[in-house]
């Protein structure tokens, strides 16, 4: 049986002493460079007067459906919250939508990639929650309802983490993996119907890693809120 | 290995600067785009609010002026009324003036020349009946009527009563003795003579410093006359002349009112 490379990590394309280039950081590279160029194009020349043009109408739709997402989950003013929550879902949905173009691996299907957002949600955590509520306040969260409580505490912190980062994993490789079994069998159509599911997929993906994310941090700030409220009352 | 820790490493790193590069490029520009934007919309809605409140203060307050005017209607248009009446009043007043000063002057000159008209005709009537007594006189009597005028005039002078030479004597004193004979024909030297004799008789106090002299006047039309100091003795046909003069002008009235009547009334009215 021919060996299939599922993990872009091991595509090495170019590589000096330790410093080495894989297909996950070059096409993450990529995506960050259509990003931030297609944003530079459109909010150069920004108006707030008469008629919009169709790509800031666009942006403001995202920008602004993020902002809205972020305010019905948290209850907050969406403002601290938007760079870190809407980059997350920006840049998986990017990622995702373009893997229909063929030679093109999306970073997401490399564990490497899913865990190192995850761990940026359990350092953002924290640095939010403290922003917040400040440090005692937020580190009094893991000893609640009791002091047994704190290693379940933790140990939740880290799960939901890992599943965070396994579960953007898995349904991204398994779509690239998908496509490439179904290529074997059925090399017409069928995959390319799995491509239109996998577009539907990364999508979903993106916005759940997003809203759970914002949930995380959210929950974070809102816990001691209530825990405060009722301190004082 | 699925993980490698390299690229987790490599990744956070790209991720954290991927933040930084759409804050700064996607997020900022737009939520800032949008804020002003809606603060636009906001003054936008803010001014239009004031501008109808504006509209309808202004409304309201023309509505508050219709309605006063629509009250002070009746009461300027009452004024407007009694103004006109008293204006037509004055300009009927003014008209009535003018056609009275029009009329008196219309009768002025119509008296002007009804007098100037009945000088001339007892003047013409004077002289044509001279002309016919002359002639009839020369024709029928061979006697001038010129001569008969200066005896009777001589005659008259003579009949004057003692109140009537007293009078005519105190003028010729205060006139210095100058005495004027008028007549209508010229008055021969020798005639003239016997006119300062006669007066001697007649005026025997001052009857050596009289100075006569003698004046034609075509007015007298036939007679004679002696003036001094403005006190006139004499004899003409004017007398004569007086009464006809009297019933011309009698008949003119009578005449003239009898056609002015309804014109007259038609103007007044």
């Amino acid at each position: 049986m021919r060996k299939v490379t599922i993990n872009p990590d091991e595509i090495i394309l170019f590589q000096w002493a330790w410093f080495k280039v894989n297909a996950t950081i070059f096409f993450t590279w990529l995506v960050m460079f259509l990003l931030t160029f297609g944003s530079w194009l459109v909010t150069r020349n920004l108006t707030s007067r008469g008629t919009l043009s169709r790509w800031q109408n666009l942006l403001e739709v995202l920008v602004n459906g993020i902002n809205d997402q972020i305010r019905e989950v948290s209850r907050q003013d969406p403002g601290p919250y938007l760079a870190f929550v809407g980059t997350l879902f920006i840049f998986i949905a990017t990622s995702n939508i373009i893997a229909v173009v063929p030679g093109y691996t999306p970073p997401t299907s490399s564990l490497s990639t899913t865990a190192a957002l995850a761990i940026c949600v359990f350092i953002a955590v924290p640095v939010f929650g403290i922003a917040r509520r400040g440090l005692g306040n937020y580190l009094r969260q893991y000893v609640q309802p009791t002091y047994i409580m704190l290693p379940f505490n933790v140990i939740g912190e880290l799960s939901r983490t890992l599943a965070l980062a396994v579960r953007l994993y898995g349904n991204m490789m398994s779509g690239t993996v998908i496509v490439a079994i179904l290529l074997t069998i059925t090399p017409l159509i069928f995959p390319v119907v799995m491509q239109v599911l996998g577009l539907l997929t990364g999508l979903i993906q993106a916005y759940i890693f997003a809203i759970l994310a914002m949930v995380y941090i959210a929950s974070a700030s809102r816990a001691h809120e209530s825990l405060e409220n009722k301190g004082e009352k | 290995m699925i993980i490698d820790w390299y690229t987790i490493i490599f990744q956070i790193i790209n991720f954290m600067v991927l933040v930084f590069l759409l804050r700064h490029f996607l997020y900022g520009p737009i939520i800032e785009a949008m804020d002003e934007r809606e603060d636009k919309i906001v003054q936008r809605e803010e001014d239009a609010a004031l501008r109808k409140r504006e509209a309808m203060e202004e409304s309201r307050a023309y509505r508050r002026k219709a309605e006063e005017l629509q009250e002070r209607r009746d009461e300027i248009m009452e004024k407007a009324r009694v103004d006109a009446e008293e204006k037509k009043r004055e300009m009927l007043r003014e008209a009535r003036s003018d056609l009275q000063r029009t009329k008196e002057l219309w009768e002025e000159d119509f008296e002007r020349e009804r007098d100037t008209f009945v000088r001339e005709l007892r003047r013409r009537i004077g002289e044509g009946a001279c002309a016919i007594a002359r002639r009839c006189l020369s024709d029928l009597a061979d006697v001038y009527l010129e001569e008969l005028t200066w005896a009777q005039f001589l005659a008259e002078l003579g009949s004057l009563s003692e109140e009537s030479l007293g009078r005519f004597r105190d003028a010729v004193v205060s006139s210095d003795y100058a005495i004027t004979l008028r007549s209508v024909f010229g008055v021969e030297e020798t005639a003239l003579d016997e006119l300062a004799a006669k007066l001697r008789e007649l005026l025997p106090e001052v009857g050596e410093q009289i100075r006569l002299t003698a004046e034609v006047d075509p007015d007298l039309i036939c007679g004679l006359e002696l003036e001094s100091g403005g006190h006139r003795v004499g004899w003409s046909i004017d007398d004569y002349l007086d009464g006809l003069e009297e019933r011309i002008l009698r008949e003119m009235h009578e005449w003239t009112t009898g056609a002015e009547v309804p014109d007259d009334g038609g103007t007044e009215e």
